[in-house]
């Protein structure tokens, strides 16, 4: 094509576009953390050192965890190891790497955001679809039970009503993660997928009810079902397939939020995830662990988002020849 | 949308959302004072309700319900708080984006767009965990995340009634920006804003209640209902009476304000009619 040239232009600007805009925003998660790190009241060297250490040894280890330099210099500092893989070592226990501390427990999070993830856009898509499809209809009306159960009913009130009934009265499934388990990992993860796909699927449920309802009063689908297609390869291979974009911008968006948001879901099931780290290191104030987890899930985040962005024009023809 | 427009009422659930909101308030302002110290252990851990106890006390021996009347007060106070700040920093921010120099709008607006790229929540965590825990960097952190949401639909609107009819006719009259935003924009904005701080106010508390759920937010010895769901979770199998209530409180609370926001907001929001 001539013309390609043309078309490809805007999405190489754009590219370079989201590419700044989410560098920036990493850089603005930093700074965000670092300034209220400097705001914060107390001392972090006297956390590390104990409130009765001697004034040579808290200014020994000020020194030695370079604290004693101006604010501007460390974090411009902080910035450039980080960008080299370098977040800097725990202040406490045996002061590990905080890079091997996110390497130990990213792919925990990751495993659990990936099967939630699935689970949300299984039964998401298939519960919005049927509900488009028999729209005010008693199936349609139950996914709007369950989507609005799922929106309104916070995580930290499900895990105590779920953990009553299938742990503490029908002893099914383990409480909390335990090294080494003592079943196959999958009973160890049935509550805690269950409960971060929870609002998730409530909200593909809704967004595909809504998009599959615009899709089937379009006239390529009176078309399809004129020309004699199936019901059932009508509603999947015309209808889901252009109700599909939107679905994916928001299982994308879903996707950077379970990597990030499962610290309650973590926390409560004491799964050694980044979730769970992060809130540990809260807890003792142990600051460069907290700017790492804080930057790694931003720098996720935003990575998610971008792809999905990308994605869009391969699911929308219509997006490749646009000019925005 | 036929069905929202065809009625002229607000519904049952936004009066039973206002009938619920104005027990609450009445709970969370008379209840702490009106039998029990909430703070500290009264009786025995883990009496049944009772003439005296009306919820029973909890695995600390505390009334159960008067701690869930503190729990009230703090959570309606973070929230209302939170969103107050949101309200003032949102709505200038906005206002600045619209009708401010460019020099200092647009990298305001950029900031806007910085903030939704990340989940309230994290970001909340995330203060909190390098500023300490307490009450004020709960606070401040969920204001924090709470401002951009105002912001954005403050220059949205802000720059509608910026091409009305009665804005213009007022800047041909020779009238200041200032008299123009004051006296024409921000007042009417003010019930749309009313009825998205509403719904608003039902995300901070639920934001405030995890925090506390976490241990992270509203400290001990002040109950939240997010740390009293927590601690509950310890017993829960021989007392899930203590789970129930706070849990039940949260919920109710959370679906009050919703309804009643959206009964205001379908009122309000020129995009819903």
């Amino acid at each position: 094509m001539p013309s390609e040239a043309k078309f490809s232009q805007p999405l190489v600007t754009r590219l370079l576009g989201r590419l700044g805009a989410g560098l920036l925003s990493v850089l603005f998660v930093a700074l965000v953390t670092f300034i209220a790190d400097e705001l914060a009241p107390g001392d972090a060297v006297l956390a590390i050192a104990g409130e009765k250490a001697r004034p040579e040894i808290v200014e020994q280890i000020r020194k030695e965890y370079g604290l004693d330099k101006p604010v501007p210099e460390r974090f411009v500092s902080y910035v450039g190891n980080a960008i080299r893989g370098d977040f800097g070592q725990s202040y406490f226990g045996t002061r590990e790497q905080v890079t091997d501390i996110i390497k130990r427990s990213l792919p925990i999070t990751g495993m659990l955001a990936t099967w939630a993830l699935v689970v949300a856009l299984v039964i998401g898509v298939f519960l919005g679809t049927l509900a488009a499809l028999k729209e005010n209809l008693w199936p349609d009306r139950l996914a709007l039970a369950i989507s609005t159960l799922g929106v309104t009913v916070p995580n930290f009130v499900l895990i105590p009503i779920l953990v009553l009934i299938f742990v503490l009265k029908m002893d099914m499934l383990p409480l909390t993660w335990e090294t080494p388990m003592r079943a196959h990992l999958v009973y160890y993860l049935v509550l805690p997928v269950v409960v971060l796909a929870a609002r998730p699927l409530a909200v593909l449920t809704r967004l595909t009810r809504a998009a599959m309802v615009d899709t089937l009063q379009m006239q390529f689908m009176q078309f399809a079902r004129a020309k004699g297609v199936p019901a059932g390869k009508r509603a999947i291979e015309h209808g889901l397939r252009h109700a599909l974009p939107p679905i994916v911008t928001a299982a994308g968006t879903t996707f950077g939020y379970l990597l990030t948001g499962s610290f309650i879901t973590e926390t409560a099931f004491t799964i050694p995830g980044l979730g769970k780290a992060a809130i540990d290191a809260i807890k003792k104030r142990d600051t460069p662990t907290v700017m790492g987890i804080a930057i790694v899930t931003a720098i996720l985040y935003v990575t998610v988002n971008l792809i999905v962005d990308l994605l869009q024009p391969l699911l929308d023809p219509r997006l490749r020849e646009s000019q925005v | 949308m036929n069905r929202r427009r065809s009625g002229t009422g607000l519904g049952i659930p936004f009066w039973l959302g206002v009938i619920f909101l104005v027990f609450l308030l009445v709970f969370a302002v008379v209840g702490p004072g009106l039998r029990h110290d909430p703070l500290i252990a009264v009786a025995d851990k883990h009496l049944a309700p009772s003439a005296l106890y009306w919820l029973g006390t909890d695995e600390q021996g505390r009334d159960v319900f008067a701690r869930l009347a503190q729990g009230a007060r703090i959570s309606l106070m973070v929230g209302f708080i939170v969103q107050a700040i949101s309200l003032i920093v949102g709505t200038t921010v906005g206002i600045i984006g619209v009708f401010g120099p460019r020099w200092i709008g647009q990298p305001l607006l950029r900031l806007t767009d910085a903030m939704f790229a990340f989940p309230d929540i994290l970001l909340a965590i995330l203060i909190i965990g390098v500023w300490g825990m307490g009450m004020t960097p709960v606070i401040a952190a969920l204001a924090i995340t709470a401002w951009p949401a105002v912001a954005r639909l403050v220059k949205t609107q802000a720059a509608m009634l910026n091409e009305r009819e009665f804005v213009i006719a007022s800047k041909a009259l020779g009238a200041s920006t200032w008299w123009n935003v004051t006296r024409h924009v921000v007042p009417h904005l003010m019930p749309l804003l009313a009825a998205v701080a509403m719904v608003e106010v039902a995300g901070t508390i639920l934001g405030e209640s995890a925090l506390s759920f976490l241990g992270i937010g509203v400290q001990p010895p002040n109950p939240s209902w997010g740390s009293m769901i927590n601690s509950a979770r310890a017993e829960m199998n021989s007392h899930p009476m203590l789970l129930l209530w706070p849990c039940l409180i949260l919920s109710l609370t959370v679906f009050a304000l919703n309804f009643v926001g959206d009964g205001l907001r379908q009122r309000l929001d020129p995009r819903h009619r």
